[in-house]
Parts: C-alpha cells; sequence; structure tokens
C-alpha cells in the first residue's frame, strides 16, 4: 500500500481530505451519493429562508395540479398538493425539518446511548446490570406504542417527535457501547494507564471513547435512514408532525390519501426519503471500506483503473 | 449452560416486570377513555358516573394494585372496548401476527443469504452493484407507501393480486412482500458484508489453494462465517414485526397483534394495551434466549465465557 | 427484492386465471366498512360501526325514523299514542318472530328496553338518548305496551327509534357478541378481525329480502375500500374519500346529515367580541373549499343542523366572502380596546372527515390573510374530546375548534341542548335568551316546537354568531356493478341490506 508507506506532509489535513475525495471518486456511487447530500444540506440549511413563503402559499384552483410542466411556473414542475402548493417548493423547504429531526434525534440518541454504555460497561456490576434492565425495557417496548404513548401524553410538535424517535434508537448504542467498552477495558494499554495512575475519567476520554465512536458513528449513518421512516410512519398513524410544520415523512402521509388520483403527492417526498436513505447507505458503506486497512485497495485499485 | 439460561430467564422476567409497569404507568397518563367511550352528548353526570364506575377516578396506586392483584390470579383485565377477557382478544390476535413473521423471516433470510453471497463473490461487480442498490432502495421506502402502490398496481390495474384481506395463499403475497423489504435489505448487507471479509480471510485463501471448489467455499466455508451477525439482525427484524407490522396489519386488513395494540391505545382500552405488550415481550424474550443458545451452539468462545 | 419479484413471477401469472371475482355468486354481497365493531351489542347500534351491521338487519326498533323529512313510521310497533304527559302507549306489532324462535310480544319489548336502561352495559343508546330518564315499561296485555318517563318527553315515538329490541333470550348485563332479533338477516358468524356473516332470515314477518348472504369486512384506507370495489372482491364501500370518488357511474354522492363547523369560544377574548367572530366568518371563502377540498356537492350551512331536521331556521343566510370588511371589522374591534392581536388557536381532529386535515390548512391561511394571529394544532380524538366537552380550563386560550355534528333523529333536541346551551356539555356560549328558548322548545310540540327552535337558531348564528357554520357535508358510497343500493342520509348510521337488490 504505497499511501501508508509515504512520508507526512506539513499540512496533514489537507492531505488527508485530499485522500478522502480520492478514494471518493474511487467509488463512483458514493460520489454521486455525497454530492446529493451537499445538496440536501444546502437546501436544508437556507430552503426555508429561499423558498419559505412559495411553499405555504395556498391556491386552491391548482388543487393537485400534475407535474410535468412548467405553463403554471416553474415551481410547479414537480406538481402541486392538494392545497394547490409548490410540491418543489415544499421539498426543499421540508428538507430543514426533515433533516434537522432525524440528525438531531440520531445525535441525541448516540449521546445517551453512548454515555449509559460507558457507564454500565465501566462503573462495574450493580450500575451496568440496572441500566442493561432498563436497556431490555425500551427494546422490547413495541417503539411504534412507546411513540404513541408519549407523544398522547406530550402534544407531537417538532421537538417531542425528535425526542420520541430519541429514545426509541437509545438501546443500540448502549449495547454497542457497552460491548465495546468491555472488550476495550480488558486490553493492556487501558490495565497500563491504569497501573500508572490515570483517573476512570481520564481512561475513557483518552483511550476508550476514541475506539467506540466510529462505531458508533457508522450505526448512526443507518439509522438516520431508520429515524426518518419512523418519522413517516407516525404521521401515517396521525401523532407525527403536525400542519402547518412537514416533513418529507408528514408529506408522503398527507399525500398516500390521494394515491388513488393523485399519486405525485406522495412520490415526489417518497422518492427523497428514498434518495436520502439510499445515498447515506452507500455512503457508510463506503466509509467502512475506506478504514478498513484489509479493503481500502478495492477504492484504489478502481482509482487507478478509471485514472 | 443450565445456569446461563437461568440467568437469562431471571433477567427476562425482571425486564417483563419493568414493561409492564411503564406500560401501565405510561398508558394512564394518557387520561381515561371515558370522553372516548361515552357519546359526545353525555352529560357530565353520566361521564362522572361512568369513570367512578370503572374505577378510573380512583388514585393510580390504587389502580395499580388492582391490576398487580389480578395479574397475580392470571386475570389481565376486561377490555371496555370488546367487554370480554383481554387476553382472548390478544391471543386470537397473536397467530396471524406470528405467522406473518415466520414467513417473512424465512424468505427474507433465505433470499438475502443467496443474492448477498453471490454479490460478495465480486465486489463492486455488476450483480453487487444492483444488487446493493436495490436491496437498499426497498429497504429505504416508506412501507404504507409501497403497500397502497402495491395494491394500486397489483390489484388494481394488473389485477394479478387480490387488493387485500385473507383467505387464499395469494393474499399472502403483498403482505409479505411489503414486510420482506426491510430485513431483506439489511441482511443482504450484512451477508455481503461478512462475506467479503471472510472471502479475503486466511482460510478461504488455504481453502483455495488445497482446490476447494468455488461454490463450496462460498457457501460453506464463507457464509458460515455469517451465521452470527445473520442471526443478530434476522432476531431484531423478526422482534420488530412481532412487535406490530402495524401498518400491513392496517392496510391489508390482517387482524394481527400490532394493529390491536395501536387501535386499542388509540381508543385507550388499557386491559388489551397491556395484555398484547405482555404476550408480544414473553415472546420476545424467549427468542432472545433462543438466540443466545444458538449463539453458545454456534460460536465456541461464547459458550467458554 | 429482484429475487422475490423473479420468483413469483409465474405465480402471478397463474394468478391471472386463478382470480375470478371471488364474490361473484348469486345473490351474495360484500360489504367493505372503514372500521370493524368492537361488539355486536344492540343496544349500541347508535355507534355506526356496530349500528352498520346490526341495526335494521339484525334487529329492529319499534318505530323508524324517516331521514329525510324526519317523520316516523311503524317498525315492531303499529301504533301509539300519547297516554298522559309522562305515559305513551305502544301496540306491538303480531305475528313477529326472532331469529331464536322466541315469540315477539309486549313481554319481549319491556326486556329490551329494561336491558338497554341498564346501568352495567354501558348502552350508548341509553347514554346519548335517554341520560338522566327513567323509563318504565309496563305490559298491558300480550301485544300492548306502555312507557313511562320520569319527566315529559313529547317525541317518546322518535326515541323509541333508536331503541334496538333483541331476543328475550339475550343475557342481561353482559354484552353481546351474537346478537338475535326480528330482522330480516340473522347472524351468522364473526371470523374477529377478518369478516361478519349474515343470512337472510327465511321466517322475516315483511317477507324474505332478496341477497341471500351478506359479509361486512373492513379496511381503514379509503384508497384500499374504493380498488375493492372496483376490482369485485366487493359490493359496497360507504365513506370513501372525494378524491377516490373518480368514477361517475359506480361513486353516488348523499348528504350524510353531518354539518361541519368551527365552534367559537365565545366566552374567551378576543372571540368575545362579536366583530371579531363576525370578521372570521367573513374570511372563509366556503366557495373555494367546495369543490376542491370538499366535494362539489356539498352545501354551505347557516346552522348546525341539516334542513330536514324539525327546527331548521331557512331563513338564515350563508356568509359571503368578503376579506376586506373583515378587516375593517377587526380594525373597529381594535380601536375599541379588543386585542385582536391575541393568538388563536385553532384545533383540528385527525380524520374527523375525509381531508379535515387540508381543510383546516386552508382556513388558516384564510384567517391569518385578514390579520388574524391564528395558530394551528391538529390532535387525536382523545385530547380533542377534552377540549371540545365540559370541564374546560379557567385560563384556556381562545380556542376556534374543528368539529362536525351528526344530526339523523329528525328533531333538533339532539343538537340545540348540548352545543348551544349554557349548561351543554359543549356549549361555549352563556346566553340567558338562548336558554330560555331551548328549555321552552325542548317541552313544545307541533308548530310551537319548530317555531322556538328556528328562533334558537337565529339568536345563535345570526344575532350571536356563535359559529363558523361550514357546510352539510356529503359522504361518496361506491356501489359496484351487481347490485342496485341507494345510500341515503342515514348510510351513515345503519345500512339495510334489505333494500338492496340485484342486478
Amino acid at each position: 500500500m504505497p499511501a501508508a508507506s509515504e512520508p507526512a506532509y506539513k499540512e496533514p489535513g489537507e492531505r488527508q481530505v485530499r485522500r478522502a475525495i480520492l478514494l471518493l471518486w474511487g467509488d463512483r456511487f458514493a460520489f454521486v451519493a455525497a454530492l446529493y447530500l451537499l445538496i440536501v444540506i444546502f437546501f436544508a440549511l437556507f430552503g426555508p429562508w429561499l423558498l419559505g413563503d412559495m411553499a405555504t402559499a395556498l391556491n386552491l384552483r391548482l388543487r393537485n395540479a400534475p407535474p410535468g410542466s412548467i405553463d403554471l411556473g416553474w415551481e410547479f414542475i414537480l406538481g402541486a398538493d392538494a392545497l394547490g402548493r409548490s410540491i418543489l417548493a415544499r421539498l426543499i423547504v421540508a428538507s430543514r425539518n426533515t433533516m434537522g429531526i432525524a440528525a438531531a434525534a440520531v445525535a441525541l440518541a448516540m449521546l445517551c446511548g453512548g454515555t449509559l454504555g460507558l457507564i454500565a460497561g465501566y462503573a462495574g456490576k450493580w450500575p451496568g446490570t440496572i441500566i442493561m434492565r432498563l436497556a431490555d425495557i425500551l427494546m422490547s417496548f413495541p417503539s411504534l406504542l412507546l411513540a404513541l404513548l408519549v407523544l398522547f401524553v406530550f402534544e407531537p410538535g417538532v421537538k417531542n417527535v425528535m425526542i420520541v424517535l430519541a429514545i426509541t434508537r437509545i438501546p443500540i448504542y448502549l449495547r454497542t457501547t457497552r460491548a465495546e467498552v468491555l472488550e476495550i477495558r480488558e486490553r493492556m494499554f487501558v490495565t497500563a494507564a491504569r497501573a500508572m495512575g490515570a483517573g476512570s475519567i481520564r481512561i475513557v476520554v483518552r483511550h476508550v471513547i476514541p475506539i467506540v465512536a466510529p462505531t458508533l458513528i457508522t450505526i448512526a449513518a443507518i439509522d438516520f435512514a431508520f429515524v426518518m421512516l419512523a418519522e413517516s410512519a407516525l404521521s401515517f398513524l396521525g401523532v407525527g408532525i403536525q400542519p402547518p410544520e412537514f416533513t418529507w415523512g408528514a408529506m408522503v402521509a398527507l399525500g398516500r390519501n390521494y394515491l388513488g388520483s393523485a399519486w405525485w403527492l406522495a412520490f415526489w417526498p417518497g422518492l427523497a426519503i428514498m434518495s436520502t436513505t439510499l445515498a447515506l447507505n452507500l455512503l457508510s458503506n463506503w466509509a467502512r471500506t475506506a478504514t478498513d486497512p484489509t479493503q481500502r485497495w478495492r477504492l484504489e485499485v478502481t482509482d487507478k483503473q478509471n485514472g | 449452560m443450565g445456569q446461563y439460561l437461568g440467568r437469562r430467564a431471571l433477567h427476562g422476567l425482571v425486564s417483563l416486570i419493568g414493561l409492564l409497569v411503564l406500560v401501565f404507568f405510561l398508558a394512564r397518563l394518557t387520561g381515561d377513555p371515558t370522553n372516548l367511550f361515552l357519546p359526545l352528548d353525555a352529560s357530565l353526570e353520566a361521564r362522572q358516573e361512568f369513570a367512578e364506575r370503572h374505577g378510573f377516578t380512583d388514585p393510580l396506586l390504587t389502580q395499580f394494585g388492582r391490576y398487580v392483584g389480578d395479574l397475580a390470579r392470571l386475570d389481565f383485565g376486561i377490555s371496555i372496548r370488546q367487554q370480554r377477557p383481554a387476553m382472548d382478544a390478544a391471543l386470537e390476535a397473536f397467530p396471524t401476527t406470528l405467522k406473518l413473521a415466520a414467513v417473512t423471516m424465512t424468505l427474507a433470510i433465505g433470499l438475502a443469504l443467496v443474492v448477498g453471497a453471490l454479490a460478495a463473490y465480486r465486489p463492486g461487480g455488476l450483480f453487487d452493484r444492483t444488487a446493493n442498490v436495490i436491496s437498499l432502495a426497498g429497504a429505504s421506502a416508506p412501507d404504507f407507501w409501497v403497500a397502497i402502490v402495491g395494491i394500486l398496481l397489483f390489484a388494481v390495474t394488473l389485477r394479478w393480486l387480490p387488493t387485500s384481506g385473507t383467505g387464499t395463499w395469494l393474499h399472502w403475497i403483498m403482505p409479505i412482500a411489503v414486510l420482506l423489504i426491510r430485513p431483506f435489505g439489511l441482511l443482504v448487507q450484512v451477508v455481503r458484508g461478512t462475506m467479503i471479509g471472510a472471502l479475503s480471510s486466511a482460510y478461504v485463501k488455504t481453502a483455495r489453494a488445497k482446490g476447494v471448489k468455488e461454490r463450496a467455499i462460498i457457501f460453506v466455508h464463507a457464509l458460515r462465517n455469517s451465521t452470527l451477525p445473520v442471526i443478530t439482525v434476522a432476531g431484531d427484524q423478526a422482534a420488530a414485526i412481532v412487535n406490530g407490522a402495524v401498518i400491513v396489519e392496517t392496510i391489508f386488513g390482517w387482524p394481527g397483534i400490532g394493529k390491536l395494540m395501536i387501535d386499542s391505545i388509540i381508543q385507550r382500552d388499557f386491559a388489551i394495551v397491556q395484555a398484547t405488550v405482555l404476550l408480544t415481550a414473553v415472546a420476545i424474550f424467549s427468542m432472545n434466549i433462543v438466540i443466545d443458545v444458538a449463539y453458545a451452539v454456534l460460536d465456541p468462545r461464547i459458550r467458554h465465557n | 427484492m429482484k429475487g422475490v419479484a423473479f420468483r413469483y413471477l409465474p405465480m402471478m401469472a397463474l394468478a391471472v386465471v386463478a382470480i375470478q371475482p371471488v364474490t361473484a355468486q348469486a345473490q351474495e354481497v360484500t360489504i367493505v366498512l372503514s372500521e370493524e365493531p368492537d361488539l355486536l351489542e344492540p343496544c349500541q347500534s347508535s355507534r355506526s360501526n356496530i349500528g352498520r351491521v346490526v341495526k335494521q338487519n339484525i334487529v329492529e326498533t319499534l318505530t323508524e325514523i324517516n331521514p329525510t323529512d324526519g317523520s316516523i313510521t311503524p317498525r315492531l310497533a303499529t301504533e301509539w299514542s300519547q297516554i298522559d304527559d309522562l305515559t305513551w302507549r305502544f301496540q306491538i306489532r303480531q305475528g313477529v318472530q326472532f331469529h331464536d324462535g322466541a315469540p315477539l310480544d309486549a313481554e319481549a319489548v319491556a326486556f329490551a328496553i329494561n336491558r338497554t336502561m341498564d346501568e352495567n352495559l354501558d348502552c350508548e343508546v341509553r347514554t346519548k338518548f335517554f341520560g338522566g330518564l327513567t323509563v318504565t315499561p309496563t305490559v298491558i296485555d300480550n301485544y300492548t305496551l306502555e312507557i313511562a318517563t320520569n319527566s315529559p318527553v313529547p317525541i317518546l315515538p322518535t326515541m323509541m327509534g333508536t331503541v334496538a329490541v333483541m331476543s328475550p333470550n339475550t343475557p342481561m348485563g353482559v354484552a353481546d357478541r351474537t346478537p338475535v332479533g326480528t330482522g330480516p338477516y340473522r347472524f351468522i358468524d364473526w371470523n374477529v378481525g377478518t369478516s361478519i356473516t349474515l343470512e337472510r332470515f327465511p321466517d322475516y314477518w315483511d317477507g324474505p329480502a332478496e341477497v341471500a348472504k351478506a359479509t361486512f369486512v373492513w379496511r381503514s384506507e379509503s384508497t384500499v375500500r374504493a380498488a375493492m370495489v372496483l376490482t369485485g372482491e366487493a359490493d359496497i364501500a360507504p365513506n370513501i374519500a372525494v378524491q377516490d370518488a373518480t368514477d361517475d357511474i359506480m361513486d353516488i354522492s348523499y348528504p350524510n346529515s353531518e354539518t361541519s363547523r368551527l365552534r367559537i369560544d365565545t366566552l374567551v377574548p378576543p372571540l368575545d367580541d362579536i366583530r371579531v367572530r363576525e370578521a372570521i366568518n367573513l374570511a372563509i371563502d366556503r366557495d373555494g373549499i367546495r369543490g376542491s377540498i370538499f366535494s362539489k356537492d356539498v352545501i354551505p350551512a347557516t346552522q348546525l343542523v341539516v334542513p330536514s331536521i324539525n327546527g331548521y331556521n331557512p331563513d338564515l343566510e350563508v356568509w359571503p366572502y368578503d376579506p376586506s370588511r373583515a378587516m375593517e371589522l377587526l380594525a373597529a374591534a381594535k380601536a375599541d380596546g379588543t386585542n385582536v392581536d391575541t393568538e388563536i388557536m385553532m384545533i383540528g381532529r385527525i380524520g374527523i372527515y375525509p381531508n379535515s386535515t387540508e381543510v383546516m390548512e386552508a382556513m388558516l391561511a384564510m384567517l391569518q390573510g385578514i390579520g388574524l394571529n391564528v395558530k394551528l394544532q391538529m390532535l387525536e380524538v382523545a385530547e380533542w374530546v377534552d377540549i371540545l366537552t365540559k370541564p374546560y380550563a379557567e385560563d384556556r386560550a381562545p380556542v376556534l375548534l374543528q368539529s362536525q355534528h351528526d344530526n339523523n333523529n329528525g328533531d333538533a333536541v339532539f343538537t340545540a341542548f348540548n352545543k348551544y346551551h349554557s349548561e351543554g356539555a359543549q356549549s361555549t356560549l352563556n346566553d340567558p335568551q338562548v336558554d330560555d328558548l331551548l328549555v321552552r322548545a325542548g317541552a313544545a310540540t307541533g308548530d310551537e316546537r319548530r317555531s322556538l327552535f328556528q328562533q334558537a337558531f337565529k339568536r345563535i348564528n345570526a344575532d350571536l354568531i356563535a359559529d363558523v357554520p361550514m357546510f352539510h357535508m356529503v359522504g361518496y358510497t361506491r356501489v359496484g356493478p351487481r347490485i342496485e343500493f341507494t345510500p341515503s342520509i342515514s348510510t351513515n348510521s345503519e345500512l339495510q341490506i334489505a333494500t338492496i337488490k340485484m342486478r
């Protein structure tokens, strides 16, 4: 592997980025996925600011206007929804809520699950047992039922939907973290660090977290997709994001009422969810290959062949 | 092994009790069913009288005590909506769910092993790329969307399948297909991932060098490596179906436990919510124990621990 | 997925041959409802999911309410008369027998009334129509029954149209899942979660019905219900959404006796200012909603009851769409010190009628258009009921509540007291004049009763503007080509299989 044997230069950061892009270029699917995600992120950041009014402008005469024509204006290229609003504008504006909820839910689940997992794995028998039993309870709790219960008690706003989704995902991170911590604990360097008098927190921060984090991030990429779908299922049951707020999931759920007469209402947001989850999965597959020393050659070989 | 199983069963029991307690109190927090059960025009006195007669005005702890007392006598409560023992309703719905889960998971695992193995044989090849994208795309589509589009396409436009309901084997195809896509997609990923690792491992190289046939290498040597992760993910997915294939059950009119559970919480029929949760949790805990045993049998390292 | 498709392709090809309309057997019909009944208890038959299966199919009532004009026709009773203020006498039809062989007589009807009034059964017919009343049946002879109440009920014959008569062998105090009555169909089987089967009763007193067997199934998605009739898997799908009603011949629209409105909480500022209430009414573009979000057949409403109800006031006028006038009214209210910038909550209920979310979003935009500070919240049914019914929170926000009212029982009394009397369980109005009119109307009969209710509706909707009346709604029923069936205003609560003819 030539890359590994090259000496380090002065700007290691820049080199790594260059190298990552090269590796990304090695997997065209992943490259397209990354581009797509960048566009989605751009829309999530600036969409509501650019098109917020257009996405909520009502025109009952354009109800369910079909896609594929710009006679009504470019914003109706994907058609209009049941209240005659531009589907394109709504897709773009909804990307903020959609991505925001998914990202926040996953981050929250990862943070809580990771912390609890560290404690369970590191803090000894009793806290560990209690935390694990709590995780079992949460895992065996039917997740839609849990979501309904919580959302019946608290109103189904953006914040609560996000918290509910996070709660249902916590056990995954908790168990993964604990399993890794249990293994790491016994490894030599931790034992050595402890022998040298390092405190528990210091060991966790310096030695354990850097090893656990990559695994959690890989899971998070896939979870992101899962959370978007779960949010959509909540909307199907009527407890997801409520108007006037909207997400892709809520758009699909509302559009399903029109699948027999105006398929485009549910099709485009469905496609957006699908493409985004697909892109995330492709990218995380790529990341797994790229960070695995025994597999990385696949990307590099392709690169040479094509380049 | 016996001691290990005993400890797992004990853990399961502890979690089960915790779960039931949690469900009891969370459900009560959502409000009592009086307003939902009585007609909107019912007078305030009628509401008060109903709530008192059914014990909804008692302190929460009194209600909980009653619940625990009944549970100890294996009395799972009376459904306020169906006015019959809640466990009867839950037991009636459970076989449908179990059947759906069993058929779906068998097909998903079988198909995923074949597709995943073939994909891993030439990573980056045409088959791999296609299988990868299709399986991921399937797993990323909202299931209610797939279900309704499926009905419109296969039942209404093409007239190949019935729209919904139960009866003939044809009625199984769409619900199973909709349930299948997510576990299938995930399992293909798992099989493919572990197989790629295994195929470049030392022992497969040794087998190749010894002249073992390629087919035998893929399906025997390398595939064995995928067993544990496949069991883990499959167990997770099976649990998800047992816990409620709500959307498939709702859309296709399959009377399973997921729909019963969700309908009951919407109507605040607490007895049924509790009975269904108890039933699915017992099923899932049992399955987890079986999976653990399978692990121990398949992986000697775990047995030694 | 690819694997699945390949594996099943040959089977799918076979299926083309295999699926011929399963229900195509002669004289059998399949009806697809939106939800499964939780019981088949006759005394709960005022619930539409139960009533559509049992009412007038399995069990019948003494009288039948003609939904188009509110008049009463005989069913199990042949005639009736008022003895005094508190007592009515009914003659029971002779020669009628229950499906289990028991004869119908005054004794049996008395049993049915007593069972319905039994507290332990939580009958909806009791709580909905007989709340606070004590009803005492007395057998005079084999076919004569006197019914006494503890306070005068001038419309008792109408109310007896809600009480189903079940076999005297039905257990007391236990809800029924296998009903036995006198109707043209008898209960055969309930495969929970899947279907309910009824069969023609050959000894029905009015002669056997045409359809031999009826099967009820249920699907919650309107799209699926419509598809089932299209593919021949079902013959009738009551209650499909307007966007699924795409077939001019099969999809029949009918007024479903529901009236939609936004309830204005007149007790909370700024909604206590009549100018604000008028402005809200003027801001709603009813013609824009009709024919887009709702069917073109809905009728803009002026009050909460439909024209066929005794007491409907035909002189009230539909609010015009006049946003500029609305803004003037708001400005005037503001000038007088009303805080029109207060946040007003629009509260909707998910799925209260098809497209309920869409219409709330549309009205939100319309109210925002005249400069009101409105916020929308869609709730599920339990939370919505908490806001609909008393007791109300003391410090509540000003609320415009989405609601819908169904009165197909012929008389405005079933509507008015609850919704508008200051002591009504769902009333957000406190007006002594309305209270007085309603009390007097409830005790009156004939023309005086009608006139008093009409005055009350004028006071409520024209003088006080206590509501945002929206539409008298329509439902769509899809009827397959094999049968003849005309949905009517009562299809919402009952579905008489005996009226179905085979083509």
